[in-house]
């Protein structure tokens, strides 16, 4: 039973649809991120949740109810916004009791909530500051204290690491994940992110141009991409156009022209149509010399054009009769300009999308 | 920084050194010196004399009563322009300063037609039969107040709108979110962090009404406020000496004025 579900919702921003018939629910407990690029959908989503704009068409529905007219501040959910919006005259005690206060609890429980929380999110201390003499992190941690303080039925993130540097950045995300699950509260979470959202979700809806293209476990979306879009949002970089399919057991024979490729088929429920087949460049290998020990097939000669450094290991632009091919391959001896390599694509790796 | 560019700076500082500072030096120099000895005997006067004290409590009042009213007035205008969209806005922006742009003086006769015994009001409350005789509002203090916050309620305006638009409407959703209503976000957000505002804006209004000319002086008629009095004191009496006095005494309760609240001000606001 979902304790969230947006049904049919159509959503207008200055006269612009931004979402269309959209729908998504959410179980109690879960983390559910919405990720995409900027102008998808995934921040009018979350703002019509909070209760910030309101729907043209459709029902949003919250444990049972209707709270598509319910005005944002009847609805007891935590928002922390990118911008944290912690308000600027009021001390870091004043800014985690604003929500408190304003439900009348009593002076003595206000204290004792606000200092419970501030020591959960470690700002144990802090106080009488002011927000201007905060750094980022901490800023960040007080708006989580002041959304989740007054137990909200549901937390809402705004890219909320966006703000902060790197280091930072992964520190708070488990941080985040942390207290969500300790509390066992339900949270939708909007980033741009990919790995902020695989690396905390239980389920992970990757929008587009107002509609989700697919919503399913982080592990599940990163190994099998429905879409061509959600391929390439998640780092798919080479794609090869397949003009015929032909089912044989477990794998999928695919024609394009004469050339032959095998590619494994997925299981059972993550789709498995589509002619176009993808794959990641850490998942290509490239050979020296043609026939290298053990690989038969799925093979593609072709020549290095350019050769770039990563670190971690060499990226390499390699032309084929199918187009350029993007691969990164860690080794000693790196391949040099024009120089005739190998493509393989393990058959397990290339993963067909619509 | 640069010591070339310290040249740039040195034309606008020579004008003011000579035009500026040195008169106003002079002018309260002047002040303490009677018949070749320092004395304090021209402020003494002042305070002594029931008329001047007049002047100076009709000009406070009239100056306080302005600011009072152009921050009644301006502060819901200011909030309704910052919030509409932008072509409005432009519009309303437009609209509230264009009383800027036509002279005190042709203002001031148009408020003389208005509110004269035979003006605008008069003639239609007589004529419903309100009131038999028209009511005294021009040349009194009424008038010159009325004319001011005409003059001046631009100013706070603009004021207000800049520090509106610079508050970040994410606060206001904060707030909301954490239960809210739109009337006690306004109270405990929007209010307190624009109240800055207010009173910068009340600054600029309460030292322009207390150093206003034009205007008091064709509204106010034979009421006196203190700028009208330092010009008949120069320019009719010829008694350049009391005139400096008035001048000083406008100075510093300017000076204090503006001090004053703008310690205010910068303790209400956050940012310091």
């Amino acid at each position: 039973m979902s304790l969230l579900s947006l049904e049919q919702v159509s959503v207008a921003y200055d006269n612009r649809l931004i979402l269309e018939d959209f729908n998504l629910s959410l179980a109690k407990g879960q983390l559910l991120s919405l990720l995409g690029p900027s102008g998808c959908g995934k921040t009018t989503t979350l703002r019509l949740i909070a209760g910030f704009l309101n729907a043209e068409a459709g029902a949003f529905m919250f444990g049972g109810k209707d709270y598509t007219k319910v005005p944002v501040e009847k609805r007891n959910f935590g928002f922390v916004f990118q911008s944290y919006a912690l308000f600027p005259h009021l001390s870091v005690f004043d800014n985690v009791a604003f929500g408190l206060r304003l439900r009348k609890l009593k002076e003595a429980e206000v204290k004792k909530r606000v200092t419970r929380m501030l020591e959960i999110v470690s700002l144990g201390g802090f106080e009488k500051r002011l927000p201007a003499a905060l750094s980022g992190g901490q800023r960040q941690r007080v708006a989580i204290a002041r959304a989740l303080v007054i137990e909200p039925d549901l937390l809402l993130f705004d890219e909320p690491l966006s703000n902060l540097d790197a280091n930072l950045r992964v520190n708070m995300r488990v941080e985040i994940r942390r207290i969500q699950q300790e509390l066992g509260i339900t949270t939708v979470y909007v980033s741009h992110d990919q790995e902020e959202c695989f690396s905390i979700s239980d389920q992970v809806a990757v929008m587009n141009n107002g509609k989700i293209e697919q919503l399913d476990k982080p592990s599940a979306i990163f190994k099998y991409p429905a879409s061509e879009f959600v391929a390439r949002f998640i780092g798919f970089g080479n794609f090869i156009a397949f003009d015929g399919r032909n089912d044989m057991g477990s794998d999928i024979e695919l024609s394009r022209g004469a050339l032959k490729f095998q590619a494994a088929k997925r299981p059972e429920g993550l789709g498995n149509t589509g002619l176009l087949g993808a794959i990641r460049p850490d998942d290509l290998q490239l050979f020296g010399e043609p026939g290298a020990a053990g690989i038969d097939g799925n093979t593609l000669p072709g020549t290095v054009q350019i050769s770039t450094y990563l670190g971690r290991s060499y990226q390499y632009q390699v032309e084929t009769e199918l187009g350029v091919f993007t691969v990164n391959q860690e080794m000693e001896q790196p391949f040099v300009q024009g120089q005739r390599v190998t493509v393989y694509f393990p058959k397990e790796k290339l993963v067909l999308v619509q | 920084m640069n010591k070339k560019a310290l040249y740039l700076l040195l034309p606008g500082l020579l004008f003011l050194a000579a035009f500026m500072l040195v008169p106003i030096t002079l002018t309260i120099a002047s002040t303490f010196v009677q018949d070749g000895k320092l004395t304090l005997e021209g402020y003494l006067h002042f305070f002594r004399d029931g008329y001047f004290n007049r002047i100076l409590l009709t000009t406070l009042r009239v100056s306080v009563v302005t600011t009072l009213v152009c921050m009644l007035l301006g502060y819901p205008a200011a909030y309704y322009i910052s919030r509409a969209s932008a072509r409005k806005k432009s519009i309303l922006l437009a609209l509230s300063i264009f009383p800027l742009l036509t002279s005190p003086v042709v203002r001031s006769f148009s408020w003389m037609i208005i509110l004269g015994k035979k003006g605008l009001i008069n003639s239609f409350l007589v004529n419903i039969g309100l009131i038999d005789k028209p009511l005294d509002i021009l040349y009194t203090p009424v008038a010159m107040m009325i004319g001011l916050v005409h003059l001046f309620l631009p100013l706070i305006i603009i004021t207000l709108l800049g520090v509106m638009e610079n508050l970040d409407h994410e606060l206001v959703r904060a707030a909301r979110s954490l239960g809210a209503s739109p009337f006690a976000a306004f109270r405990k957000i929007t209010f307190p962090l624009t109240v800055p505002g207010l009173i910068i804006g009340g600054i600029l209004v309460f030292v322009g009404s207390l150093t206003a000319y034009t205007t008091p002086a064709l509204l106010g008629g034979k009421e006196r406020v203190v700028s009208t009095f330092l010009y008949q004191n120069a320019m009719t009496l010829n008694d350049w000496q009391a005139a400096s006095v008035i001048a000083v005494i406008m100075i510093v309760i300017t000076f204090v004025v503006v001090g004053l609240m703008n310690a205010w001000a910068n303790r209400l606001n956050p940012k310091g």
